[in-house]
């Protein structure tokens, strides 16, 4: 038939379909061989299910019948219908609500235990209820925590008590129950539950095994471990940021806190120029006032600013004028830093109160994190040491030794053994010492090498001290010569020809003749000293480039004019310290000599006045507190310039001490000619500074002040100290600011203070420091 | 398993007269036998169909043995007495030569699971000349057959050549078509990969039906609970479920007919009873009509209900899989009301999100309640939702035997009733696409055109296709729409589809 002869058209599912019925179309069976066609879909069984006996019956059936007969069902295992005691299970009628029922979130969490009481148990239960309370549900409960307390383990009767809230001896009884009847049980659990996978997926094939967790498209071992190293990354990244934050806060409190202080130091400023107290007498009682009354709060910035404001009003300072106000802000702050420092020995109260003004500063905070300060590093620095001086443990306070990054740290001498703790070395005996600057004879004194290579002066009581503290009439007229601004006007004065008041004529004779020795440390260098005391002393001179020549003699610059400064190699320190010994013996010999009778004892050491004498120089300073003596004894042949910058001046009352307080960041000597200005001006104001306090009820004050900023001519320098200016701290600066007029003005106030105390001379003990 | 991998040829071990016997000559019967055995069938008649031994046990002294009766559905395998066995029949086990499958693709079922039986029986056998008396011992002291994996070894094919003439009743069907069919929708999943090293591997991540056996074994084929009480019910388990083994020996397990809790006794049911205060499925009414109601239960929130639910429809679902967590389905409960609560009477699970078009994963109309009509209820709902979304679906599958009835009826009701009331305008003939009818139905268009097939509604008719309404189908059809009183009332319907996708996973 050619009806068969073409390919039937694959069935399109978009095209209509007319449908008719069967008695509509009676040729319809002609066109019946065509319908294979249109190709068999699959029913989407298993095909070996679908060759089953009873579905294959059931289907035909359903084919022929058009609906399958009952006889033709597939069978299945039977079920019954008939539990009698249905009722009696589930009590009670539940109405159906009229709303469709809407099931509340986390109401299904029930605090009911999961454990079902079975008939052994409620057999213990009731024998148990005859000694104790107890409750089918609170059983349940204590074995539901039970079983859930144990893992792998079971729980010990230890911990079942801390389980279960229940009293002992009912704990006890249930958990011996519980634990035979564990240990009976073959399965994990006594509360049924399906098999859980094994981690190991030793579980995979396991048929007991259900309802594992799907993890999303297995992941490799390799990406899951990148997962977590991100994870990890991200949760430092976190951290470091929360750690910002943090710095960032306690940033902004510190700098809150300093404009406060500065806001405060101004008012304080404009107030003491409104009632004209320039001299920082009204400031230095109110001082004193506070920190009886109000101990705790004494203001930290209060002490120094009497000396700026002298160096402003009282000193034309050419240099500081420009730009006062920086100057004083930057000020402001240093002192604020060192006020706590600097008060610590002199009076706990003043320490105290130096420790509650640092209150919005963390330094170990600050520390922690490492970061740069807004402020020049030293800021920091000494923070944390003021800081860490707070705790108890630490003996030394602010001065307690502290390693610096960097630096190379020799092992301490052999403990005690100093040099000048053998009285029979001449080099450390007390001798007649006389300072440069100011230039006047402290009476009698050691040196002897501090921490940091600072020189100390220990001094000594003496009947004599009053006859010594006259001994250089030069004294008093310096005062008189400062502000008229001569350069070169120097006075000399010699030690050994020095001109004698009357009255001294025999001492003055003594020393003459190099009886006594008499100690003064030199300025000016002078390779062929005529006294022989000090050579190789080299000191050069910015502001007056000219270097001193004069034959023995010390210079005492009191004009504005280039303060001295001295570069002493350690082979002459040594040579000096043997000298100053050798005069030390001499002048003790001439006084025993002198005062057999009357005070044989009044040369004792009683009454030891240490005092700064002499600091080290900016290097040294800088260069990891090496101990000059340390150094000296290491590397005395090495040409280790010194950079001796002032030497101290102390007015003779044992009342009145001065601090020199050499910041080591502002060391002088170094000769970098270029840059740093304005870091130096700064320094050097900052280190310029009188502190002043009171306890007791003496007046012990303490001045502090620096005028080792010392300009220095390149040229003048020695090779070697260029050498070791070069290897030296980065922190080298050059002053911009005269070290004359710095210098001028502690020659006053020493003068000042001189003055009003030279009648009392007591023999308190002052322990100088210089930083 | 890799000793299975070089038998011995099976002609060498299978012939007359090599059959083992015990000691009093009689033949042993061991697992792997074949051999008729007595059942009853649906009148109530004596049948002796061939079956498969597919274990044994003793209790009380006495053998029991569990057998699968051939062509026969699972769910009718039972343990019988040795009185049942027609033993003068008695097919040894055959041990196929074992080609390994490369594909991991072995037959649908596998004859029979491999066991440690067959090879102890076999090197028995091998040393039966010297020491013969051993040879019994040997094997019957035969391991567990529980500890022994099944291969995914032998398929039908490999079977076929070797016994040419073995005359089983067993059709060979090759299991190729309907395997490609499943093996395209997964063809991303690792784990056919992961088959052919050796590995075992886990089944793909979605849908809730296996149709691939390879992890079949000895275990899973073998129904594990006996009776299962729910409510007033008690139900005898059609298939393995994974219920927790220590309850697997038990006479009867008790559920808790409304949060579906299995408890080993009755004692344990009756303290249930008094903590659990649920009388209804633990989800969103989301139907109501009459008696009728529908619960919608995310199987990601409600973990406990789905598991159990799932556990419970294992016992009559052949091909579901528990392999992995519910999160990723919802569960619809089809209850009927009375004043105790609302009863479950079946269920349908759905994927949140299908790649496959399924609007049905699972559907299980529970024994007690079939073949009244629930089924149908079930899945014209599962249809209503589909509608809802706009969707066309399609059950999930394979199907089983009820599924394919149940859904061919539906499917039939459902296309005939359209074509039935298609009207003429202009007096035309009336005409549809089969696109159309998808569309009006949410039955998927491949699940119409094999309907209208195997209704044996298309015919090619000069030049095009047509559909053709013979008498008999439109009497069934009244007939059978006559007796459906059951329906869904889609006014009563309270649902609105979520976008899964958007929620993250599930």
């Amino acid at each position: 038939m050619s009806k068969l002869s073409f390919r039937a058209r694959a069935l399109d599912a978009s095209k209509p379909l007319p449908v008719f019925r069967c008695e509509d179309l009676p040729d319809l069976n002609e066109y019946a061989s065509i319908n294979r066609a249109v190709p068999q879909m699959p029913t989407g069984m298993e095909k070996e299910e679908e060759s089953e006996h009873h579905l294959q019956r059931a289907i035909s059936a359903q084919q022929v019948y058009g609906e399958k007969r009952d006889n033709m069902v597939i069978p299945v295992p039977e079920a019954e219908s008939n539990i009698s005691y249905y009722d009696s299970l589930y009590p009670g009628e539940f109405r159906m609500p009229k709303q469709l029922i809407h099931i509340q979130p986390f109401s299904l969490d029930t605090e009911q235990p999961d454990y079902d009481l079975d008939s052994d148990d409620e057999a213990f239960v009731n024998k148990l209820r005859k000694k104790m309370e107890i409750t089918p549900l609170q059983f349940e409960e204590m074995i539901d925590r039970l079983e859930k307390g144990s893992g792998q383990q079971l729980v010990t009767l230890q911990e079942a008590k801390l389980l279960l809230k229940e009293d002992d001896d009912l704990i006890r009884e249930v958990f011996d129950y519980w634990t035979r009847k564990r240990k009976a049980c073959k399965s994990a659990s006594l509360i049924p539950v399906v098999k859980q996978e094994k981690r190991d997926g030793s579980s995979t094939n396991d048929p007991y095994v259900a309802f594992r967790r799907r993890t999303e498209k297995m992941q490799t071992r390799k990406n899951r471990k990148n997962d977590e190293a991100s994870y990890e990354k991200m949760l430092k990244l976190r951290r470091d940021l929360s750690r910002a934050v943090t710095i960032l806060e306690m940033i902004k409190r510190r700098e809150k806190s300093k404009r406060e202080l500065l806001h405060l130091t101004l008012e304080i400023v404009e107030k003491r120029y409104s009632m004209a107290d320039f001299g920082g007498e009204v400031m230095a009682e109110v001082l004193a006032q506070r920190a009886l009354i109000k101990p705790t709060y004494t203001m930290p910035l209060i002490p120094l600013s009497s000396n700026q404001f002298r160096h402003q009003d009282h000193l034309e300072l050419k240099d500081f004028k420009p730009k006062p106000e920086k100057t004083e802000v930057v000020r402001t702050k240093r002192k604020y830093e060192k006020k706590p420092k600097v008060l610590q020995p002199s009076s706990s109260v003043s320490q105290q109160s130096g420790h509650s003004s640092l209150p919005a500063f963390n330094a170990k905070d600050l520390n922690q994190y490492d970061f740069p300060s807004s402020d020049e590093e030293p800021f920091s620095q000494m923070l944390s040491g003021s800081s860490e001086a707070e705790e108890d443990s630490d003996p030394d306070g602010p001065f307690a030794f502290r390693r610096k990054a960097g630096c190379q740290y020799y092992a301490p001498g052999q403990g005690s053994n100093w040099p000048w703790c053998d009285p029979g070395d001449p080099r450390y005996r007390y001798s007649l010492t006389t300072l440069t600057v100011p230039h006047r004879c402290v009476g009698l004194a050691r040196r002897r090498v501090g921490r940091g290579g600072r020189f100390l002066l220990d001094r000594a009581h003496s009947d004599l001290d009053n006859v010594f503290y006259g001994l250089d009439p030069e004294m008093h007229s310096l005062p008189a010569q400062s502000p008229n601004g001569k350069l070169a006007s120097t006075s000399e004065s010699n030690t050994s020809d020095r001109p004698a008041p009357p009255d001294l004529g025999h001492i003055l004779l003594n020393i003459k003749s190099c009886r006594w020795r008499h100690f003064r440390p030199r300025t000016l260098p002078r390779d062929s000293d005529s006294s022989g005391l000090y050579r190789g002393l080299t000191r050069v001179s910015m502001a007056n480039p000219r270097t001193q020549t004069g034959g023995s003699t010390s210079q005492s610059r009191t004009g504005p004019g280039p303060a001295p400064a001295a570069a002493l190699t350690a082979e002459q320190y040594q040579q000096h310290q043997e000298q100053l010994a050798l005069m030390q013996k001499q002048q003790l010999e001439q006084i025993q000599q002198q005062q057999a009778g009357n005070a044989p004892a009044a040369l004792t050491t009683q009454g030891l006045v240490s005092k700064t004498l002499d600091s080290a120089s900016a290097q040294f300073a800088a260069s990891a507190l090496v101990t000059t003596e340390e150094l000296l004894a290491i590397k005395a042949k090495e040409e280790i310039v010194l950079g001796i910058g002032v030497n101290g001046v102390l007015p003779g009352s044992g009342k009145w001490s001065l601090h020199f307080a050499t910041n080591s960041t502002t060391t002088a000597n170094t000769a970098t000619p270029s840059g740093h200005g304005a870091a130096a001006q700064v320094l050097m104001g900052n280190s310029v500074r009188l502190g002043m306090s009171s306890a007791g009820g003496t007046v012990n004050s303490i001045t502090t002040l620096n005028a080792r900023h010392i300009p220095r001519t390149l040229t003048a320098v020695p090779p070697s100290a260029l050498k070791l200016a070069a290897a030296a701290t980065a922190n080298c600066q050059v002053p911009k600011v005269t070290a004359a007029s710095s210098l001028d003005m502690v020659v006053r106030e020493n003068h000042d203070q001189e003055t009003t105390a030279l009648n009392s001379i007591a023999d308190s003990t002052v322990a100088m420091e210089v930083t | 398993p890799v000793t299975h991998n070089a038998p011995l040829p099976p002609c060498k071990r299978r012939g007359p007269g090599r059959v083992r016997s015990v000691g009093d000559g009689r033949l042993e019967v061991i697992e792997g036998c074949r051999l008729p055995v007595l059942r009853k069938n649906q009148e109530n008649e004596d049948e002796w169909p061939l079956a498969e031994i597919l274990s044994v046990k003793e209790v009380a002294s006495r053998k029991l043995y569990y057998v699968h009766y051939i062509d026969f559905n699972k769910r009718l395998d039972e343990w019988v007495t040795p009185d049942r066995l027609d033993l003068k029949k008695l097919q040894l086990p055959k041990k196929e030569a074992k080609t390994p499958t490369k594909n991991g693709l072995p037959g649908s079922r596998p004859s029979s699971p491999e066991r440690d039986v067959v090879r102890a029986g076999r090197e028995g056998e091998s040393q039966m000349s010297k020491r013969k008396a051993e040879s019994v011992s040997l094997t019957t002291q035969v391991p567990p057959v529980t500890s022994v994996p099944s291969l995914p070894g032998s398929t039908e094919v490999t079977q076929a050549s070797v016994y040419p003439s073995n005359g089983t009743s067993r059709r060979l069907i090759p299991s190729q078509p309907g395997r490609k069919r499943k093996a395209n929708c997964v063809g991303t999943d690792e784990d056919s990969q992961d088959s052919s090293d050796g590995i075992p591997s886990a089944p793909r991540m979605t849908g809730s039906l296996v149709s691939d056996r390879s992890h079949d074994d000895i275990i899973t084929r073998m129904k594990n609970i006996d009776c299962i009480e729910l409510g007033r019910h008690r139900l005898k388990p059609w298939y393995f479920s994974p219920y927790p083994q220590e309850l697997t020996a038990l006479p009867i397990l008790y559920l808790c007919e409304f949060c579906l809790k299995y408890l080993k006794s009755l004692k344990c049911l009756q303290r249930h009873l008094t903590k659990c205060n649920l009388r209804h499925p633990p989800g969103n009414e989301i139907y109501r009509k009459g008696t009728i109601s529908f619960f919608e239960i995310d199987g990601r929130k409600n973990k406990t209900y789905s598991q159990n639910l799932c556990l419970l429809a294992k016992c009559f679902l052949d091909h579901k899989t528990l392999y992995y967590d519910t999160d990723p389905f919802l569960f619809y409960v089809m209850t009927e009301y009375d004043s105790k609560g609302f009863h479950i009477v079946g269920y349908f699970s759905k994927e949140k999100e299908s790649t496959e078009d399924y609007n049905v994963a699972c559907i299980l109309t529970l024994p007690p309640y079939q073949r009244r009509g629930y089924g149908k209820l079930l899945i014209e709902f599962s249809y209503e939702l589909s509608k809802v979304e706009g969707k066309t679906g399609t059950p999930e599958k394979p199907l089983s035997d009820l599924g394919l009835l149940s859904y061919r009826s539906y499917w039939s009701q459902t296309i005939l009733e359209i074509l039935m009331d298609l009207k003429s305008d202009n007096g035309e003939r009336p005409q549809i696409t089969i696109n159309e009818i998808s569309e009006i139905t949410s039955v998927k268009k491949e699940d119409v055109i094999s309907t209208l097939q195997y209704l044996n509604l298309i015919n090619y008719y000069k030049g095009q296709y047509i559909l053709t309404l013979s008498e008999d189908i439109v009497e069934g059809h009244e007939r059978a729409m006559h007796k459906r009183h059951l329906r869904i009332d889609p006014k009563c319907l309270h649902f609105t589809p979520k976008d899964w996708s958007k929620r993250g996973k599930w």
